[in-house]
């Protein structure tokens, strides 16, 4: 009896918890006059794709979602190089002293993202990287970096230390064991710090709104909230829905293959934090 | 070491070089932002240009329908150090971004005589401190239009205009009159005329604010009389000129107020020949007035090219161009001598009357913060309209509201917080999301956690499930929640009816506490996952043996879970409560998307505020006190947090 309540309860916050996610995808499903149809179906009762398709050919979605990519990916590939960097250097200090240094980034990493858009605007637009994706990958890679190093940091720290005296018998310098030992050895946590790093950018909203101002720099998220038809009457929500279960269904299906180690990646990060 | 470092560093260099576009083209390359080019007037005047200047490539950028949003656009490109060439700007932008020297003074090309054969309104309002600095394309005026075949008396005064609805309309098949009623500068120009209508004004002969009259009273009455009574659909509150205009060409309304751009457009639809203008309605006793639009070209300040700049601005306003833009767009022209053009009259009758309405028309305000002001206005009109505000203390509002923000300009930042009005307002809408938010988040994030962990079949599967709010695209989301809140369509409204829970389909967005409502509880939905995976972890870091020897004493669930779970949990607790309350604070997107902090400022934010500040409002300096002061708060909070929640057994030193 008590089983079936909990079984009941599982299905209710499944069902919570996925149900924006499935009408988003049979909204973006539905011919566009079933879009706008009342009462509402709940099925589709024509499934079609004209949708999707629309979402490529009128506006250039295309280029949305290579932006994102660009950016998401310089962003995970600078702050991994960066954080192992920094990761491998506090693995050399003694526990104490490396985790109070690392108390002191994660500060950092609490701060609201709206909060920062103001002071990397300003010092962006110094450097005049205001509309360039180095701009953006750059706030990505600071945003990201304290997270990242943590990660790190834990999994070097497990190596043992008898291969760093191997290694310097065997002659590498320090860039050589952190590139040829410590990296390899800590794949693991190397893979799953890059799949968060690149969720996170690849969500990411505020930052990329302010220092991409232009349409053809938008990245997804900023596309799909730019989306508009000349009036509340157009507006295109076939598409819009059609554009967001194309934005998620990767995400979810990355979760979906790595969802052991991300909840122990995030619960981990969150919690020395 | 060395070898490795200097490759790295060669990587560096590499990705910084990669970065950076190299343009090598000898053509002068030219872009402005306009409105979709719907017709192609646009296309074809640059099209000519380009015959005429082959060395020079002019790129039309179409951007979004909203003014606001494309006046973000020049402003951020101006901020970023790579403005867009051309400056397609409204009236109301040019003292602003004149003031700021983002604008080339164009006298020396633009001289007095060749002035004086545009339109006077049209000049005086391109000007900013003796200087001009815009050309104007194409001009606009406020007024009214109605249905000649079913109004033989068009009305002057508000009195008529009143009687007429109330003999003549037939809601819901035919209301009295649409205007633009949606938060957004339009609405300031519908408001502007029943304000000067009703003799009152923003700023008198000495530029101080005036906005606690009877005038402004009456004004404010009379536009709510209008939603209230029923005359104009509640539906025009969501209305832009483009949505009046459709709502108005199906026949469903007698009146409209719009701009003369309407006028092409319905004299293509079944309209024809049903349509005509007239001044726009005051009251009794008081003079009509209309509130000028328009757009000019100016050049942006430091940009490399001026004169071919100068070529195109010369080329778009001559009268050829004009008329050309006057064909395809229905533009109103800005040059005089356009109005006694044959092809014109013959294409656009109206016209006659046209140019006299055009020379009484009145310009808004011009003030270099015309736009924070305009803002100001916006709110307080929309909430007297949406029924939040009284029209007594939206007047009393409005006054104290612009001139405390006149008057902090001048002030310090220090004290200019004390009179922040739009501070203080999103501060309360901030505290009231995160009180509302975090408390669900946290005991339904414990209760899934408590789900989570019972031995139940596919695990992996549930976590994943929980998981997937998390993942995803915050501001992505925002955009399905806006969907399934819509009304009609939305599936929330249609879920809840179907269960008896509502009888009439509520309207979530367009309602104050149905908009904070809506940003809640996708809020919650958002972030649940999130305290729900600490907590998980949390309870699994619980002994075994712990639970089970209470069990064996006869602990039945709730006394565990007050006696162990929870005590047990605090650390995890607080962590999950600390993010929660910065972020939640902190929320941005999910709200910009969601509602914009609609309707009437209900749900909106301190960051909100604070980026409008900086990327809106153009005060970057205070914006980043504001940031200061917030993140101090932030900490605070979160030290008050773990000083009341830390366990005694935590103080032991280990």
């Amino acid at each position: 009896m008590k089983k079936i309540l909990l079984y009941l309860l599982m299905g209710l916050v499944i069902l919570y918890c996925l149900f924006p996610f499935f009408w988003t995808i049979l909204t973006a499903l539905k011919p566009s006059d079933e879009v706008f149809s009342v009462p509402v179906t709940y099925l589709p009762e024509k499934f079609s794709i004209e949708n999707v398709k629309n979402v490529f050919s009128k506006r250039p979605f295309g280029r949305y979602i290579l932006n994102s990519l660009i950016v998401a990916g310089g962003a995970t590939a600078l702050t991994l190089w960066v954080a192992s960097l920094i990761a491998f250097h506090l693995r050399s200090l003694d526990l104490k002293k490396a985790t109070r240094i690392q108390r002191w980034l994660l500060i950092g990493a609490i701060v609201p993202p709206a909060l920062l858009a103001i002071p990397f605007f300003v010092v962006l637009a110094k450097l005049m990287l205001v509309n360039h994706y180095f701009g953006l990958i750059l706030s990505y890679t600071a945003l990201n970096l304290p997270f990242a190093v943590w990660m790190l940091h834990a999994a070097f720290r497990q190596l043992p230390k008898e291969l760093d005296e191997a290694a310097l018998m065997d002659g590498f310098s320090p860039m050589g064991r952190l590139f040829r030992i410590a990296m390899p050895l800590s794949r693991p946590t190397l893979s799953i710090t890059a799949v968060l790093v690149f969720i996170f950018c690849w969500n990411e909203f505020i930052l990329a709104l302010t220092l991409m101002p232009t349409q053809l720099k938008y990245t997804v998220p900023v596309g799909i909230s730019m989306l508009s038809g000349a009036s509340v009457y157009e507006i295109p929500w076939g598409e819009i829905n059609a554009a967001v279960a194309l934005t998620t269904i990767p995400v979810i299906l990355i979760i979906a293959v790595l969802q052991r180690w991300v909840i122990e990646g995030l619960t981990t990060g969150a919690m020395k934090g | 070491m060395k070898v490795e470092a200097r490759r790295t560093g060669l990587i560096v260099t590499l990705l910084i070089l990669l970065c950076i576009p190299v343009s090598a083209s000898s053509q002068v390359a030219l872009r402005m932002i306009g409105p979709e080019d719907i017709g192609g007037a646009w296309a074809e005047v640059i099209r000519n240009f380009h015959e005429e200047h082959p060395d020079i490539k002019m790129n039309y950028i179409s951007g979004p329908w909203s003014t606001d949003e494309r006046q973000n656009m020049y402003i951020r490109s101006f901020l970023s150090g790579n403005p867009f060439e051309l400056v397609y700007m409204d009236v109301i932008w040019t003292a602003n971004f004149a003031q700021r020297g983002w604008l080339l003074p164009l006298d020396s090309w633009f001289p007095q005589e060749e002035q004086e054969k545009f339109l006077p309104g049209d000049i005086e309002a391109s000007h900013y401190k003796r200087h001009i600095y815009r050309v104007p394309v194409r001009s606009d005026v406020g007024m009214l239009y109605y249905r000649k075949d079913l109004i033989s008396e068009p009305p002057e005064s508000w009195e008529e205009f009143e009687h007429l609805c109330r003999t003549t309309s037939n809601p819901p098949e035919r209301y009295g009159i649409v205007f633009q009623g949606m938060q957004y500068e339009g609405l300031i120009c519908n408001y502007l005329e029943y304000l000067w209508g009703a003799g009152g004004t923003v700023l008198d002969e000495n530029e101080e604010v005036c906005l606690e009259t009877r005038e402004n009273i009456e004004a404010l009455r009379f536009m709510k009389k209008i939603i209230e009574e029923g005359w104009a659909p509640r539906s025009v509150l969501t209305f832009q000129e483009q949505h009046s205009l459709e709502f108005f060409e199906k026949g469903k309304a007698l009146f409209m107020r719009n701009w003369p751009y309407a006028w092409n457009r319905l004299n293509h639809s079944p309209l024809k020949g049903k349509v005509g203008i007239v001044p726009f309605i005051h009251k009794a006793g008081q003079k009509s007035a209309g509130t000028l639009g328009g757009w000019g070209l100016g050049i942006a300040q430091g940009m490399k090219h001026p004169e071919a700049a100068w070529k195109f601005i010369e080329f778009a306003t001559s009268a050829n161009a004009q008329k050309i833009l006057h064909m395809k767009r229905g533009a109103v022209p800005t040059r005089k001598s356009l109005f006694d053009d044959t092809d014109i009259q013959k294409e656009s009758p109206h016209y006659k009357e046209l140019y006299k309405v055009l020379l009484r028309a009145r310009p808004r305000p011009v003030h270099p913060d015309y736009v924070r002001v305009s803002a100001i206005l916006q709110k307080h009109v929309s909430a007297v309209l949406v029924g939040i505000e009284r029209p007594p203390d939206a007047a009393s509002a409005m006054d104290r509201s612009v001139s405390s923000y006149v008057q902090g300009k001048k002030l310090n930042w220090f004290r200019r917080l004390a009179v922040d009005y739009d501070l203080h307002r999103t501060v309360k809408n901030t505290l009231l999301f995160t009180i509302l938010s975090v408390p669900f988040e946290l005991s339904l994030g414990l209760l899934f956690a408590l789900i989570l962990n019972a031995p139940l079949r596919g695990r992996v599967m549930n976590r994943l499930s929980v998981l997937i709010p998390w993942a995803l695209p915050t501001a992505v989301m925002a955009m399905a929640w806006q969907w399934m809140f819509n009304n009609p369509f939305g599936v929330i409204n249609d879920v809840l009816m179907r269960i008896g829970l509502i009888q009439e389909p509520l309207n979530w967005l367009s309602s104050p506490q149905g908009a904070m409502f809506a940003a809640v509880f996708a809020d919650i939905w958002k972030t649940t996952p999130f305290v729900t995976i600490i907590l998980l972890a949390g309870l699994q870091s619980i002994p075994k043996e712990l639970t089970e020897s209470l069990s064996l004493d006869g602990a039945g669930f709730p006394k565990r879970l007050l006696h162990l779970i929870l005590p047990m949990l605090i650390p995890f607790i607080r962590i999950a409560l600390i993010f929660r309350v910065i972020h939640a604070a902190g929320i941005f997107d999910l709200i910009w998307v969601l509602t914009k902090g609609g309707p009437a400022d209900s749900t909106r934010t301190l960051s909100l505020y604070i980026y409008d500040l900086a990327f809106r409002y153009d005060e970057l300096g205070y914006g980043f006190f504001l940031t200061l002061f917030f993140l101090l708060a932030l900490i605070l909070t979160s030290v008050v947090i773990v000083k009341t929640m830390t366990l005694r057994y935590e103080k032991v030193p280990r």
